[in-house]
């Protein structure tokens, strides 16, 4: 059991800055992930990590030890890469006892290990397979084999569900989180997939251009997003644009046009005055038909309706703009009809709009 | 001013990422290459600058502006006892320096045109007997030094040539036709390289997405339109880089003006103060005309960086269907193929055909060869000079093979791996030996060591030429293994490497046991290759392979031998027989490689 620090790290390759001053700690058999979209230097945060670049700036510590200039073989972290790496010329037994091997543990004893890890990620009986020869999903259990087995200080999981189709992902999913609690390993995990992260972490860090936006568990960052990103980042969102015209405490109301108004909470760490332009983001899930408690009241005409299963989504004009909202299925709306919708005031997080480029508030719908 | 800890940390980064067995790597190569290849070039250099160019170039041997002879003489002969009209090609010599420059250009642009229409027909046309077509077109790559030459021009003789026994005697015409001198030379290089510009070519359009013809053609363009516009300039990087290997190689070519007794060429001149050079002594004109050769095949090279670099614009959209576009001939096309490519291809294959004639014809000294007998073949293994040189080349070859592996697989593995700057430097390093005349290296040789490492056993007039032939083949047949290991490298995974050093392995440890195993083909089937190219390796063998002269404990190799062999009586047959193993070594390769080990390399080409 080991924790993991990072203080101030910074990486560029080139002129492009990778990761910006980013500090984590992760705790002893945490599960943490790093979460972000693509190209927002998560890999490469973790690859610090593990030794494979390192930091221009900053620190890396693991419990009280600094291993920033630690070349990766002394690192005693063991990583499951997101193409598995398994070495094609070595058998399932030899790819796994590789790092015993290198460890020279005692044959007999190399053997246990093996069958033990094989047992955990249920590919028993496969030992003499060629990584070719498996199935993507079996090739997955072999890279975590191949990393559990060393009983690494830390497990680091680079998309490890990628590859995977979507059953199969969920899976696994499970899977990895029951085999972590099970060891009580630390565990660093990057994925781009914001439910997969949700779902299987005790805490998150998002990323965005290098620079780590805010760390916390799953669902206080789903409830309190701490920037326009991360609130757009997260979950499904949508969006509605307006000015400030009415302040009371954290309290705002915000009018998107002649005929709406909208109240909800203005957003931890930003201030806004009246008149300043500000963008309301809700949940589409968090729409009802009935109106219960203090709740804004919309209304407009139903352009596109698409049955997803659980619920159906109506894309909603409001006038001068469009937004997305899911309602019970049983409820049929026809395409062209009016439409009245209620959402709590306080699943209405304000944001200003200053500072965010006008084109990346436009893709939120 | 960058402050000393920037410095320091700096420098504390790039040796976290240089271990010392990358260190290594990097050192290992780069010292055998500075020692063996770069240094030698220099000295060359050095020399020159000894002899003032002006006088080299004011000297009507070497530049001539005013052409002497006449390309073509007709006059009327009497030739055993029956009168002819002699028709003799035999060109125009413009001094020794514009001879090799004007040759080379007209080597390149005829074997460029015949490249691409052999190219063009084999990549985009099906038609019975294509295959057979292929292996034709590919069979004067198979290098027999000296022979092939001299089966041309055995067939090009016009006293007992086989294209005037033809005219003369079978048809009984009274003409006789003769290419000889500098065409005889032209004539011969155009049929042994013109496959290189095709198999270049070829690639190239295999590698055109089809959609772009389909594109033009719908748009309205095709024939010979849609050939100029769009096939012909996505090819460009297949054409440019086999019109810059055949320059340069028809440049260094000897064998050819040996043959054909043609010394107005700068290869010859070069070669034949060698000849005088067993005394110790080099001319220093050796030097400036190994300059001249060496800037000429730099710049060639350099004039096709362009289009090398753009390789990959012939192949823009890889998704979707791929399968290059083939159709049918029609009935005039198959006119033209079997009328016209047919008997071009099968003239072209002919002198290798010629080399096994040679070797199994009890005599050929007739137009027509007679009788059959293995006697030839045998004398390669009985005549004790000869063999000494069949056992001598493999010796070379065998140590230049295990000094290739060791310098590819490392400069491969840092130019593939290390995140240092100067690899680029390195991957220029290792592959232009394919761009260099390996008479180049031999006049450099011979200065740097018999001057530097006089006395040690890298002296070649003291102690012969043995070892240094070794390490100039290694040299000069790096790219092939070098090449080889990075294309294998490019398909293993980095991941692969960092999950053994993630799980604890040494970076010498993962290099045993992941990257060698895993490259392991590739590194077989780059050593074979080199080992072929060096078993028949010419330049450099028949200059500085015959410093100690052949006497019974002779140094020389294969192509020195042959070249000895080619004047002595009874000589060319033993010289087809070595032919004969040569091209036998080299079939075996390439089916061991294509066929076995399931490996594509372009032979030669950059």
């Amino acid at each position: 059991m080991t924790r993991v620090t990072l203080k101030e790290v910074s990486k560029k390759f080139g002129k492009v800055v990778a990761v910006d001053k980013a500090s984590i700690e992760v705790d002893h058999g945490e599960f943490f992930t790093l979460l972000g979209p693509s190209g927002c230097g998560k890999t490469t945060t973790l690859r610090i990590i593990a030794g494979f670049e390192i930091p221009d700036e900053g620190r890396v510590i693991f419990d009280e030890e600094d291993v920033t200039f630690k070349k990766p073989y002394e690192r005693g972290c063991a990583m499951v890469f997101q193409n598995y790496a398994l070495w094609p010329h070595m058998t399932v037994y030899d790819n796994v006892a590789y790092g015993l091997k290198i460890r020279k543990v005692p044959k007999e004893e190399i053997k246990k290990r093996v069958k033990e890890v094989l047992d955990l990620v249920g590919l028993t009986g496969l030992e003499n397979r060629y990584p070719l020869q498996l199935s993507g999903g079996q090739q997955q259990r072999v890279a975590l084999a191949r990393a559990l087995v060393i009983e690494p200080k830390v497990l680091l999981l680079d998309e490890p569900l990628s590859n995977l189709d979507a059953k199969l992902r969920l899976r696994m999913r499970e899977e990895i989180r029951k085999i972590q609690r099970d060891l009580n390993i630390t565990t660093i995990y990057v994925t781009h997939d914001q439910e997969e992260a949700m779902s299987i972490s005790d805490r998150v860090a998002i990323m965005r251009r290098g620079r780590i936006v805010q760390v916390g568990r799953p669902s206080e960052i789903y409830m309190n997003p701490r920037n326009l990103f991360v609130a757009t980042f997260i979950g499904r969102s949508t969006a509605l644009r307006g000015s400030i015209e009415y302040i009371q405490g954290r309290r705002v109301k915000m009018r998107v046009n002649e005929k709406l108004t909208i109240t909800g909470k203005l957003a931890e760490d930003y201030e806004l005055s009246v008149g300043d332009k500000a963008i309301a983001i809700m949940h589409p899930e968090d729409f009802t038909l009935k109106v219960e408690g203090e709740s804004n009241i919309i209304e407009g005409v139903v352009e596109l309706t698409m049955f997803l299963g659980p619920f159906t989504q109506l894309r909603i004009n409001v006038g001068d703009q469009n937004m997305i909202a899911y309602i019970d299925p049983e409820y049929e709306v026809k395409t062209g009809t009016r439409i009245r919708l209620a959402i709590k005031e306080e699943d209405v997080i304000i944001f200003p709009l200053i500072g965010w480029e006008e084109f990346e508030v436009e893709t939120i719908t | 001013m960058i402050k000393r800890s920037e410095l320091l940390k700096n420098l504390k980064v790039q040796m976290f990422y240089l271990d010392p067995v990358l260190v290594t790597q990097l050192a290992f190569p780069t010292l055998m290459l500075t020692l063996f290849l770069i240094a030698p070039i220099a000295t060359v250099l050095l020399v020159s600058l000894n002899y003032n160019p002006a006088d080299i170039f004011t000297d009507p041997t070497y530049v001539n502006f005013n052409p002497r002879g006449s390309p073509i003489t007709i006059r009327l002969i009497t030739f055993r006892g029956r009168e002819f009209i002699l028709i003799k090609i035999s060109g125009v010599s413009l001094g020794i320096i514009m001879n090799s420059l004007v040759n080379s250009f007209i080597v390149t642009i005829c074997a460029s045109i015949l490249g691409i229409v052999v190219a063009f027909v084999m990549a985009r046309y099906s038609f019975p007997g294509r295959t057979i077509l292929r292996v034709l077109a590919m069979t004067p790559l198979l290098v027999t030094p000296f022979i092939n030459a001299f089966v041309i021009r055995k067939i090009f003789d016009w006293r007992d040539g086989i294209i005037s026994w033809i005219i003369g005697d079978v048809l009984h015409l009274p003409y006789r036709i003769g290419i000889e001198d500098l065409a005889g030379v032209a004539i011969t290089q155009i049929m042994t390289f013109f496959p290189i510009i095709y198999l270049n070519v070829y690639s190239s359009m295999i590698n055109i997405d089809p959609s772009m013809e389909e594109q033009a053609e719908n748009l309205g363009a095709k024939g010979l339109k849609l050939f100029r516009t769009v096939t012909l300039p996505l090819s460009l990087p297949g054409l440019a880089a086999g019109a810059a290997i055949v320059f340069i190689f028809s440049l260094e070519d000897v064998a050819a003006p040996i043959v054909f007794n043609e010394k107005r060429f700068m290869s010859y001149h070069i070669l034949e103060r060698f000849l005088e050079a067993t005394t110790g002594q080099l001319s220093p004109v050796a030097a400036t005309l190994s300059l001249i050769l060496l800037i000429l095949a730099l710049a060639a090279f350099i004039g096709i960086k362009k289009y090398v670099t753009l390789k990959q614009y012939a192949m823009l959209s890889r998704g979707g269907r791929w399968s290059p576009r083939i159709r049918r001939l029609r009935l005039k096309g198959l006119i033209v193929v079997y009328l016209f490519i047919l008997p071009l291809l099968l003239f072209a294959a002919f002198p290798q055909i010629g080399v096994f004639i040679y070797a199994l014809a009890e005599n050929w000294a007739d137009p027509l060869p007679y009788g059959f007998t293995l006697e030839h073949m045998a004398k390669i293994v009985e005549d004790p000079l000869v063999f000494r040189a069949i056992v001598n080349s493999l010796t070379y070859s065998i140590l230049a093979i295990i000094l290739i592996v060791a310098i590819g697989v490392s400069s491969s593995y840092v130019i593939a791996r290390a995140r240092i700057p100067a690899t680029d430097l390195l991957d220029i390093l290792v592959t232009s030996p394919i761009a260099l005349p390996g008479l180049v290296i031999a006049v450099g040789y011979f200065y740097f060591f018999t001057s530097i490492f006089r006395g040690t056993p890298l002296d070649p007039i003291t102690f012969g030429p043995a070892l240094l032939l070794s390490l100039a083949y290694s040299v000069r047949r790096l790219p092939f293994t070098a090449r080889a290991v990075y294309a294998g490298l490019q398909q293993v995974h980095i991941a692969l490497e960092e999950a053994s050093l993630n799980l604890g392995a040494s970076r010498l440890k993962t290099l045993v046991s992941i990257v060698i195993p895993l490259i392991g083909i590739n590194i077989l089937s780059g050593a074979l290759i080199s080992f072929v190219y060096c078993m028949s390796e010419t330049s450099v063998g028949i200059t500085l392979g015959g410093l100690k002269g052949v006497g019974e404990e002779h140094q020389a190799p294969i192509s020195f031998i042959m070249m000895d062999y080619l004047e002595r009586v009874g000589g060319p047959h033993i010289v087809a027989s070595l032919g004969v193993l040569l091209i036998s070594i080299q079939l075996l390769v390439i089916v061991l490689v294509n066929v076995v080990f399931k490996q594509k390399y372009a032979y030669i080409g950059v």
